[in-house]
């Protein structure tokens, strides 16, 4: 069980990104992030990994606290917690296997990682996760010669590789072509379904958030200003999170 | 309407102030009215142009003039106009009028180049009057010495005519003198002798070490794309560890990290200053006269120049895949093996192309102090007043260079692509890479040999080195000293002001020339094309330090030579940059001006010029950044400047007062690279 109490994040320009959020996951959860551009998403899904620091604020996980850990310590926590990202943040010119190995990184000794030398059973686990994704055929291929849906696929095997407990997805389709979302998503869902992974993540569009998540949380200038079932979310709740001007989009 | 009021208000007396403190403390009303960039630009112009005439009239009499009794510069004229100026651009400013900016352009320039004629002692009439002996060198050069022709007993240079009607007489089978490949050839070139057996030889053919054994001489451009070569690699493989060092990004990760970036920044830009020919004077006092000297001043200042290139490309990395690697849990190794070093890889290898280039130039030169390669070969025969083996050797250099450069700049533009390969196809690809790692070992230890590597040397310092170290920490800072040091630095830079200015004015209306976009259509207009070009390609491959001798012979030593040499150069760049961005304008404004029914001149006027202008200033700039450290060491081929001051303190083993020297073009380059680099961020 994950549980966020509290949590303040000040950039340094004084931007009040995270304004006291609080909220928990249980496992195995499919937990939608939503609101506004800059309402604090991105913000929040990297204070759970550390990738930014939070200003105040505690957060809980099995009983770990994440953000009283240091030095090694939280790349042990981070190693268990895939991320998949907007951007996809592949190694462009890397091949796809190579990236995909990536993913283990925090699992394997620095010196022998530093020469590309991976053990047989992860570059077996790297097969097994491209395949998962039906990538399979593209393993040594450049990273940019693939589609953007394709990119992201690749972002997903690497996620898996921790052979994580939570997956943390960053808006994963928004740079894609709307028509492809369901083509992500739906590999999320599986990884929820069968194989119990927690995920949070980050959407744009409503109806994407009814199709998958099992539970929602909506952020508006930095604070939780809903929390509950999809379902839930009727028109007064929306214009609460997306302010007056903003009308329902559907998607393919 | 209150608040326009109080505006109104403090316009009115800042109308009287602002002019008024300008008048006693130039640019001071400008920044009173909050315009802090013009206000300090326009201070640091009046004073330093003050005392660059205060110091020019003491030193030279420059522009004197006499009233009465009293003696003084007429440049005081311009200085109190410019000033005057100050006080009305302050006025106006304060009533948001535009004032004339090109008055205070005017002025100072009349300053400026008054100075920098008489400093750079430009006597145009000696290009008159010597005409003669630049006639005889001119010969020389185009009949340089690659054959010889046996007659009266003696070998002499056959130039073109006489090998003209040697291959007339030939054909017509008349009997004719003997002609051969000349021994200057062999010099530079090579040719086949007996070599020293090095202690590569010993472990591949058995010989000892030290025997005379037959083999090809190394000719002296051999041994300059040696030394080139060599210093390329050397100073590639650690820039790299330093360029981590001096990222912004990659230290900020690390424990007091940001510390570490500012000293190796601080120390590369230091490095950088000094050029690779000074540096050459520094490292023979440590390991000798030789090629290796050559190698490790090129080294040294390669590394400084490709650690700052790499530290920007690495600070301009995308920071996605770094964030993605820490979130899967890897450390910062991992992070550097796998998320920066893949993204950094083809700009790395352009860079060393680049810098290979560079390198093969610095060469050519390096040898003027370090004693090898084709510098020294050059400097031996001006000595001897060998101009037609002096001929052979530019032309030896041209073309090496314009080889170099096409080789380094298609490789760049190849690697700059960065197309996903496809494949790997086995077999073949591993025999090919097998092929070059070979072939690359086997050139690596021909160029180990020839630039004779002895790491040894490197531990077994000169027996001066010790008090160099001393002496450059404890400069010379007397009066006597840093008045000699002051008066050559502004010589040098008055040099490469009026280098970059003469190349400029002359490259000018040549790079419409030598545009294709505008002489490329018809059959011969093409060949203007194709002559302009190629005379720029050609020019550009000679350092400036090479041409001082044809202007020593022409014009007599001094900074006049030197300041032509320079000029010769900045043209050829100039000229070939401007002409490239002639040919990248955008053909639609070309297009509508023609329309009109305008002529060609009116379409130069009206459709291209407007669009090259900022094109221009900005090589004008870097030009200008290129001739400063230039002019730094042209004094070493008798060019006049701080390089001929430098260079005598060194022979004297004066090292506390070349140590000052060392520190005035540190600090000189270092406040010209900043204030251009102000200026592009500025206007370009």
């Amino acid at each position: 069980m994950l549980k966020v109490e509290n949590l303040f994040k000040t950039y340094p320009n004084g931007t009040q990104a995270l304004n006291g959020v609080s909220f928990q996951v249980d496992d195995g959860e499919f937990l939608a992030v939503i609101g506004l551009s800059g309402s604090g998403k991105s913000t929040l899904l990297r204070c759970i990994n550390r990738l930014i620091e939070p200003t105040s604020g505690k957060i809980i996980w099995n009983d770990v606290d994440i953000t009283a850990a240091s030095g090694k310590d939280i790349r042990m926590i981070r190693r268990q917690i895939g991320m998949v990202f907007q951007q996809f943040n592949l190694v462009k010119r890397s091949s796809v296997i190579t990236n995909v190995l990536s993913g283990r990184l925090g699992y394997v000794e620095t010196l022998p990682s530093l020469f590309h030398i991976f053990s047989r059973e992860d570059r077996e686990r790297a097969r097994k996760n491209l395949n998962m994704v039906d990538l399979e055929d593209k393993t040594y291929v450049r990273a940019d010669s693939l589609s953007g849906g394709q990119q992201q696929r690749v972002g997903i095997a690497r996620a898996l590789m921790q052979e994580p407990k939570i997956i943390l997805a960053d808006e994963p389709v928004a740079s894609l072509d709307p028509v492809l979302a369901h083509s992500i998503l739906k590999y999320l869902e599986q990884l929820n379904k069968e194989g119990g992974i927690t995920v949070l993540c980050s959407l744009h569009f409503l109806d994407l958030v009814h199709r998958y998540a099992t539970r929602a949380i909506a952020l508006k200038d930095g604070k939780v200003v809903f929390e509950g079932l999809p379902s839930e979310i009727d028109n007064k709740q929306f214009k609460e999170i997306y302010g007056k001007e903003a009308e329902r989009i559907e998607v393919v | 309407m209150k608040l326009n009021l109080n505006q109104n208000k403090t316009g009115k007396s800042l109308t009287i102030i602002a002019p008024l403190i300008t008048l006693l403390f130039p640019g001071s009303g400008q920044m009173l009215l909050k315009r802090t960039w013009r206000g300090i630009t326009l201070f640091i112009i009046t004073i330093v142009l003050t005392c660059l005439v205060f110091w020019g009239y003491n030193t030279y009499k420059i522009a004197e003039v006499n009233i009465g009794k009293l003696g003084t510069s007429w440049l005081w004229l311009p200085i109190f106009l410019l000033w005057l100026w100050n006080v009305l651009d302050a006025y106006l400013l304060s009533v948001h009028k535009k004032s004339p900016v090109v008055l205070a352009f005017l002025f100072a320039a009349v300053v400026l180049y008054t100075t920098a004629w008489m400093v750079t002692d430009v006597k145009l009439d000696r290009l008159v009057t010597r005409l003669n002996d630049a006639k005889s060198i001119a010969a020389r050069l185009i009949n340089p010495d690659f054959f010889q022709v046996h007659k009266d007993g003696e070998y002499r240079t056959c130039g073109w005519d006489c090998l003209w009607s040697y291959s007339k007489a030939k054909i017509q089978g008349e009997p004719t003198y003997v002609v051969r490949i000349s021994e200057n050839v062999g010099d530079i070139f090579g040719r086949k002798g007996t070599i020293t057996a090095t202690q590569w030889d010993s472990w591949f053919t058995g010989v000892r070490k030290g025997e005379r054994i037959e083999g090809f001489e190394t000719g002296k451009i051999v041994e300059t794309i040696a030394i080139g070569v060599m210093a390329t690699l050397f100073s590639t493989i650690l820039a790299i560890p330093v360029s981590f060092l001096a990222a912004r990004n990659i230290m900020s990760r690390i424990h007091g990290g940001t510390i570490v970036y500012y000293v190796v920044r601080t120390i590369l830009n230091i490095v950088r200053a000094v050029d690779t020919v000074i540096w050459g004077l520094l490292i023979i006092v440590w390991v000798g006269l030789g090629s290796f000297a050559g190698v490790i001043a090129l080294t040294i200042h390669s590394i400084a120049a490709l650690g700052k290139l790499f530290s920007e490309e690495i600070e301009h990395i995308d920071p996605g895949p770094v964030e993605a690697i820490v979130a899967t849990g890897g450390n910062f190794f991992q992070v550097i093996r796998y998320a920066v070093i893949p993204q950094v890889i083809p700009s790395f290898l352009s860079y060393t192309l680049l810098r290979w280039d560079i390198n093969m130039r610095s060469a050519t030169v390096i040898g003027f102090v370090a004693g090898g390669g084709i510098g020294f070969f050059v400097l031996e025969t001006i000595r001897q007043g060998g101009y037609e083996q002096y001929a052979a050797a530019l032309w030896a250099v041209a073309v090496v260079i314009i080889l170099v450069d096409t080789i380094s700049s298609k490789w760049r533009n190849r690697i700059l692509e960065d197309k996903p390969k496809a494949l790997p196809n086995g077999k073949w690809q591993t025999i090919r890479t097998w092929i070059y790692i070979i072939i690359g070992c086997a050139a690596f230890i021909y160029c180990w040999n020839v630039t004779k590597i002895n790491l040894q040397n490197l531990f077994a310092p000169g027996p001066t080195f010790g008090r160099l170290l001393r002496d450059f920490v404890s400069i010379d800072l007397t009066k006597p000293v840093l008045n000699i040091v002051a008066k050559q630095m502004i010589t040098t830079v008055l040099q490469a002001l009026m280098a970059t200015t003469l190349g400029a004015l002359l490259a000018i209306p040549f790079s419409f020339l030598a545009a294709k976009n505008l002489t490329g259509k018809s059959h011969f207009s093409a060949w203007i094309f194709y002559i302009t070009r190629s005379m720029f390609n050609i020019l550009r491959s000679i350092e400036a330090l090479l041409y001082v001798a044809i202007f020593v012979y022409w014009v007599g030593i001094g900074p006049f030579a030197g300041m032509m040499a320079l000029a010769i150069t900045s043209f050829a760049l100039i000229g070939k940059l401007f002409s490239e961005a002639i040919e990248n304008i955008d053909f639609g404004p070309i297009e509508a001006v023609n329309a009109t029914g305008a002529n060609k001149m009116q379409m130069i006027m009206y459709a291209i010029i407007p669009q090259v202008v900022l094109p221009f200033l900005s090589f004008l700039i870097y030009q200008w950044d290129i001739n400063i450290r230039m002019a730094t060491i042209i004094g070493f081929a008798g060019g006049g400047g701080i390089g001929l001051t430098l260079s005598t303190y060194f022979g004297s083993l004066q090292y506390h007062k070349a140590g000052t020297v060392v520190a005035m073009i540190v600090i000189v380059v270092a406040l010209m690279d900043f204030a251009s680099a102000k200026i592009r961020e500025k206007f370009v």
